[in-house]
């Protein structure tokens, strides 16, 4: 499972980032997480099974969408409330959601 | 309060998606964002010619020989004097990309474009003259720099345009069959770069015939003066923080917003200030990118570093001192998402007011404590947003201690706006914590 986060410069996700991969490893599951800036997803997106944006780049979700209908990986953004909390048990939780309407 | 929600909901947030959605600023951002790496690191070597130890200028002439100082700067000249080139790249890159074509290719015609509406002339004084004459057969550094920034900006958006149109109309030279699928995709760019090249070679042409000489002397009249007024006045500056805050109070990133439209004007009066510290001159401009990321933004957009000490000093609800714990870290690098989305400021009109308030107050501050002398101005060292407060006003400023007391003052002013909003905020947030407590307790006596 390769879960790719997004915000503006891949700064403040990355703090999520290392918390969604504890939660990972407590419950033994294994997979990539990494975030980068928008500018960037071109070149990331298609290694990863689902991208959630995060709430304050949320007016890229219509064009990160069309970019993931394109390659069947589904996109959404990060509950704020989550996001704002490094909730990462809960972020993941939607990642894994997410990945499994992907068909 | 609550018609405050309904008015960000149903109007700015919707008018700010248009806005930070539209390809043309988002590649405005994405391509000069490529030039900060290269900017920061000719910083470093800016802040090494300019170290303010006494008896250093002395020493470095002694070990290192009397020109020590352009040698060290030639690393400066080769980052900061490039802006525009790399910018005229990068734009056309990302603006390609948002349109599916081929991005290296559309980079590598605006740059040429860019060159193409650049005179190769150099002004030149030869001993015993009074008078510079202009030499050719020479790339003008000073055009690549930020003073070529708006032209490298247009053309890159002009001839990526044209570029992705006759693709995208299809318009190529068709080659016979048999010729080899390759060969004839690498014909592909011959039609949009000649129509891209034969058209900035054309206004070139016509305004050498015109009083203003070239295409630089025009777009600096009419694009580059202006927005210079506009960056450089304090309405602007406030205007654009006070959008910033608008646009984080409904949940978006407003710096990256804004930043699309007032990055290029506040990273040419940078350079500008820097042009200035490297010729041992008076810094020229108050309003810089480090103006805003330094001695605005301490902690994060809106100034949160003084609210995140306050909830780890008196905070008495629970969820508050987590809070604080949690973003105090990020804080002391100007990253503030835990409070904005976690606090939260967001949609939350009670401290949406401080929150817009406080970088306006410190603006006006700022602007006063530098125009009266009182504290140095922004050298033009780009230091990086994440550079934490004291440490970042101190080298922002070209080594004042001016510029890390500025950022104390400003930072005590930011804790006093925002502490009786916090008080109210976390007293509100005490008694639900109390109010819950009490519900189960009574719950498990009925129990």
């Amino acid at each position: 499972m390769n879960i790719l986060l997004c915000c503006a410069a891949g700064m403040s996700t990355s703090l999520l980032v290392t918390k969604m991969e504890a939660a990972a490893a407590e419950q033994g599951i294994k997979c990539k997480i990494w975030a980068e800036g928008a500018g960037a997803i071109n070149n990331h997106i298609d290694a990863a099974d689902v991208l959630l944006l995060g709430p304050q780049v949320r007016y890229l979700l219509p064009q990160m969408k069309k970019l993931g209908e394109e390659r069947n990986i589904p996109v959404d953004s990060i509950n704020p409330v989550h996001y704002g909390m490094c909730n990462g048990a809960e972020v993941l939780k939607t990642a894994l959601n997410l990945a499994a309407t992907r068909v | 309060m609550s018609r405050l929600n309904d008015i960000l909901e149903n109007k700015v947030m919707p008018a700010a998606g248009r806005v930070a959605g539209q390809r043309h600023l988002q590649a405005l951002r994405d391509g000069i964002i490529l030039t900060m790496p290269l900017i920061i690191v000719g910083s470093l070597f800016l802040i090494l010619g300019f170290l303010p130890i006494p008896g250093y200028e002395d020493f470095m002439a002694r070990t290192f020989g009397d020109a020590w100082l352009t040698k060290l700067m030639y690393p400066v000249g080769a980052t900061f004097d490039i802006m525009a080139l790399i910018a005229a790249f990068g734009i056309a890159y990302r603006l390609a990309e948002k349109y599916n074509v081929d991005a290296l290719t559309a980079g590598a015609i605006s740059v040429a474009a860019f060159l193409l509406a650049t005179p190769y002339q150099v002004p030149f004084t030869p001993e015993g003259a009074k008078e510079a004459i202009m030499v050719g057969g020479a790339i003008p550094s000073a055009l690549m720099g930020s003073k070529g920034l708006f032209v490298a900006m247009l053309i890159a958006m002009i001839s990526t345009e044209i570029y992705r149109f006759i693709i995208q109309k299809n318009i190529i030279i068709r080659m016979p069959d048999g010729v080899p699928p390759a060969v004839a995709k690498s014909f592909v760019a011959l039609i949009p770069g000649f129509v891209v090249i034969a058209l900035i070679w054309v206004l070139r042409l016509i305004v050498e015939n015109t009083s203003f000489e070239s295409l630089h002397n025009i777009v600096g009249e009419v694009l580059g003066k202006p927005l210079g007024v506009l960056g450089g006045s304090l309405i602007g500056t406030l205007v654009a923080v006070f959008l910033i805050q608008l646009l984080w109070s409904c949940g978006l990133h407003g710096a990256s917003i804004v930043g699309g439209v007032m990055g290029p004007i506040w990273l040419s009066s940078m350079d500008e200030n820097r042009l200035a510290f490297q010729a041992d001159q008076a810094v020229p401009n108050i309003f810089t990118q480090q103006f805003i990321d330094i001695f605005i933004y301490v902690g994060g957009s809106g100034a949160t570093l003084a609210l995140v000490l306050a909830m780890i000093l008196r905070a008495r609800s629970q969820q508050m001192k987590q809070l604080g714990r949690l973003a105090i870290g990020p804080g002391f690098f100007n990253i503030n998402e835990p409070i904005t989305f976690g606090m939260p400021i967001v949609m939350n009109p009670l401290m949406i007011v401080p929150f817009v308030l406080t970088p306006l107050v410190m603006v006006v501050t700022t602007y006063i404590g530098m125009t009266t002398g009182l504290v140095a101005k922004p050298a033009g060292i780009a230091v990086p947003w994440t550079m934490p407060p004291i440490i970042g006003g101190y080298l922002a400023t070209g080594g004042k201690l001016s510029g890390a007391v500025l950022q104390l003052v400003n930072f005590a002013l930011a804790f006093g706006i925002y502490y009786p909003f916090f008080r109210m905020w976390d007293k509100q947030k005490y008694s639900e914590e109390q109010g819950a407590i009490e519900i189960t307790t009574a719950k498990k006596l009925q129990a």
